[in-house]
């Protein structure tokens, strides 16, 4: 897989981590079970910043971008369409047992795709 | 909601990451989606343990490499170094980031939370597979609603 797409699930991940986390309900169950919920959000928010730098900016560019329009960047290619906006993916791309060697993005929403192993 | 249990009632390792590993061997994924969720999990407990009672950890995230809900269960009979405290008993869970997930994500805390406060000290002496996933209220292999 791309080191970059790799990273960008990473980020992906974190960043519903921290979503989960800044949820009241959320909040309150964990806290209630005796996790440390505050504290873990907090420094969730300070190790993606950092991780984030680690990404090519022109990558982390477009994930921002896409956040703050769709609220997701990365989705999984679900039979052959983008999991986002469900456009059907080009066959190539979708057949190529290489495909997640490079960055794919859907077509028509521009999100980041990447197939499941 | 939808789920899918997997549950190995004697987990080897000796160590939280080997114990994350284990579990995560269970999964229906490839390496690759194993090695990242075990990322996002070690993320998780590296800011904040999650054993929340007497040798129950909870290790958990919400990913996109998973499409609902999956539960690993395992035990350990001579306990895992978490790294402070010793636990005996993992309940590890990846949601899936489907714009239903965080109240599913949220109504099974509220559920995995009530079963261990009534039954936390079953749980962590429960003596077989069966026992176990009927104390924590779900069957292995299945696919709950």
């Amino acid at each position: 897989m791309d080191k970059q797409l790799e990273k960008l699930i990473s980020l992906h991940d974190l960043d519903v981590m921290i979503a989960d986390l800044n949820r009241k309900d959320i909040r309150k169950r964990e806290t209630e079970m005796g996790l440390h919920a505050e504290g873990a959000l907090e420094e969730l928010k300070e190790l993606r910043e950092a991780f984030s730098k680690n990404i090519n900016r022109k990558w982390r560019g477009l994930y921002n971008q896409l956040t703050r329009h769709y609220g997701n960047a990365v989705v999984p290619a679900l039979m052959g369409r983008c999991a986002g906006c469900l456009t059907r993916l080009p066959t190539a791309v979708c057949s190529d047992p290489e495909r997640n060697l490079k960055i794919h993005t859907c077509p028509t929403c521009g999100r980041i795709i990447y197939w499941a192993d | 909601m939808k789920y899918a249990v997997l549950c190995k009632f004697e987990l080897s390792a000796t160590s939280r990451e080997e114990a994350i590993a284990e579990l995560l061997a269970l999964f229906p994924a490839g390496e690759k989606s194993r090695g990242l969720l075990a990322g996002a999990l070690d993320v998780r407990e590296n800011v904040g343990a999650t054993v929340v009672h007497n040798s129950i950890a909870l290790p958990h995230c919400r990913s996109i490499l998973v499409d609902k809900l999956t539960i690993a269960v395992g035990k350990s009979p001579s306990g895992i170094p978490w790294p402070e405290e010793m636990v005996k008993t993992v309940i590890l869970f990846v949601s899936s980031v489907k714009p239903s997930a965080p109240q599913e994500h949220s109504k099974f805390l509220g559920h995995i939370a009530g079963k261990i406060k009534n039954s936390g000290d079953k749980i962590t002496a429960a003596s077989n597979q069966n026992e176990l996933l009927d104390l924590l209220g779900f069957q292995p292999e299945e696919q709950g609603e």
